[in-house]
């Protein structure tokens, strides 16, 4: 085996996430864009509820007003964060968006139709971002889980992409409006698209190292297979409106949990989102976000798989 | 600074450039699946149009400067938030660099090895309709037969039925002087990231001097033998010919 081809397959598989990922994310820092010049943060306080669990509510279903994956999800929570979002909300938005969305609810639908995985995948995934982000709403001092760079304005730091004040008086003019926001797009791409990058290459060089048919070998284990598609939603860092194909692919041969961990846990925690995440989190925090997640949806996968006849 | 400032809109125009020629040539069938390249179209679209925004108020801000000076030092900076550090500018550009340098190429027996050729890729089969069987044997493609191989419940009837399939060549120590290869494809359903290597063993007496990851357009008769204890289809081939790689070279499940 030579050099070239093994370069060859590697800029490949590298190329591949990339070009799959990069219009969600580009998609994710427009709708950021356009949340910092025409939201307010009065707008923002407006909608929320006062009530922690209320928000926490409202925070799992932000997906549908933003319908974004997991790599456009991390650029418009930052920028929510900015404009005063309760940083727990916002660990629920994150978690819950990438699959509360119309987008993948049509994606899921076309690859499972209704059934017990759409289903299961949509009532799981809400349980896991909700119950995580009243976890992260018992946080004393919340502003102290988010890297300072996040909060820009707000920690009054000047190193963030947005120029214009944090809060408004009035709306901007259309067009100087969406010029302004197609600047903080490019700025925020910058910012983001580097933990893309570095992500994909991460699950290029796994996806390099790590034999999938010895994954394949451990798939009808009710165990094993919840622990193998654990790991293969994290290696693979396939993008959520798209995974319901891959896991498709695994229907088959691997154990209904196992594909529901697969379905939850990945649109969650993946190489790239966790990348994408210490642009937002300080990484004790990223850690949590990694942890708790993955015991959830592997626990829910296990007694699923033991207890459930699908 | 300047150079970094003008890099940021360069680099997002470049990359809007590369994603409209690998979408114009083509090349995005090397990445991922079809169904999904219109997304391609829409980051194309994106990134011109912060690129060229981006170069457009650049040229206009330093005409600004030329004709008032620099009188507001933090001008620049107050429009346009930070300027990319220069290693954000090089991650960035490493797509770009990989994309241009590295000569596009799908997968081939390299990523075989770290994957695994499957003969009887079960699960393929379950994004599978039985159409497959209605298809004129030597229209199916490796996928096609795959997928047939594992509907079928009794193997023998592959005995003596025709094949027309292109792959590339896969060898690997189990074929070394045996007269033996396999015919290849990677089939994925998004992007190459979850690329599953599916193939059909030829029997083709001049199977060594056949090049990895060669073209092959196999044609032939099934004989079902005994391969290492199991009875499996085994294209004998009456000919095999080197081809052109597809313009699809994945097939989608």
């Amino acid at each position: 085996m030579d050099i070239g081809s093994v370069l060859g397959t590697f800029s490949t598989r590298f190329l591949g996430v990339f070009i799959e990922a990069v219009p969600f994310l580009l998609l994710g820092t427009l709708i950021s864009g356009l949340i910092a010049v025409f939201v307010s943060n009065d707008d923002l306080a407006r909608v929320m509820p006062r009530n922690p669990v209320a928000a926490t509510l409202v925070g799992s279903m932000l997906g549908f007003v933003f319908p974004v994956c997991e790599c456009g999800v991390v650029p418009v929570t930052r920028r929510l964060y900015q404009k005063g979002l309760p940083v727990s909300v916002g660990v629920t938005f994150l978690l819950a968006a990438p699959v509360m969305n119309p987008i993948v609810l049509a994606s899921t639908y076309a690859a499972f139709g209704w059934g017990p995985v759409l289903i299961g995948r949509y009532v799981i995934s809400w349980i896991m971002a909700v119950t995580i982000g009243l976890l992260f709403s018992l946080q004393n001092q919340p502003q102290r889980l988010v890297t300072p760079q996040a909060l820009g304005t707000i920690s009054g730091g000047s190193v963030d992409a947005v120029p214009a004040p944090a809060i408004y008086t009035s709306r901007p003019p259309l067009l100087p409006g969406l010029k302004q926001a197609l600047r903080v797009a490019s700025g925020e791409f910058y910012e983001m698209g580097r933990y893309l990058i570095i992500g994909a290459f991460l699950a290029a060089v796994m996806q390099t190292l790590i034999p999938q048919e010895a994954l394949k070998g451990l798939a009808t284990n009710p165990v094993n297979s919840v622990l193998a598609m654990a790991a293969l939603a994290f290696v693979l860092s396939v993008c959520s409106t798209v995974d319901s194909f891959v896991a498709l692919s695994f229907a088959r041969t691997f154990t209904p949990g196992s594909l529901l961990t697969f379905l939850t846990f990945g649109p969650m925690v993946d190489i790239k989102s966790t990348m994408l995440y210490l642009g937002v989190y300080r990484w004790r925090v990223v850690l949590y976000i990694i942890i708790l997640p993955l015991l959830m949806s592997m626990l829910i996968g296990i007694w699923l798989n033991l207890n459930v006849r699908f | 600074m300047q150079l970094r400032k003008w890099l940021q809109p360069v680099l997002l125009l470049s990359l809007g450039l590369y994603f409209l020629s690998i979408v114009l040539t083509g090349r995005i069938s090397l990445y991922v699946n079809e169904r999904f390249g219109w997304l391609s179209w829409i980051a194309a679209g994106i990134f011109l149009v912060l690129g060229v925004v981006g170069i457009v108020e650049l040229r206009r801000e330093s005409v600004d400067d030329h004709v008032h000076g620099h009188e507001e030092p933090t001008h620049a900076g107050h429009r346009h938030g930070p300027v990319p550090s220069w290693p954000s500018l090089a991650l960035v550009g490493l797509p770009l660099l990989l994309g241009l340098l590295v000569p596009a190429r799908p997968l081939g027996s390299s990523a075989v090895s770290t994957n695994g050729v499957s003969t009887g890729f079960s699960a393929i089969q379950a994004s599978g309709s039985p159409t497959q069987l209605e298809v004129a044997p030597t229209d199916r493609n490796i996928l096609d037969w795959v997928r047939v191989f594992n509907s079928s419940s009794n193997v023998e009837e592959f005995n003596g039925q025709p094949a027309d399939v292109i792959g590339f060549v896969y060898r690997d120590a189990r074929f070394e002087a045996s007269g033996q290869f396999m015919v290849a494809r990677f089939a994925i359903s998004c992007c190459v990231a979850d690329a599953s290597a599916i193939g059909v063993i030829v029997q083709w007496p001049k199977a060594s001097a056949l090049a990895q990851d060669s073209w092959v357009l196999v044609q032939g008769k099934f004989s079902v033998q005994d391969v290492g204890g199991q009875r499996a289809p085994i294209l004998v081939a009456d000919a095999v010919d080197l081809t052109t790689q597809p313009e699809h070279p994945y097939l989608y499940p």
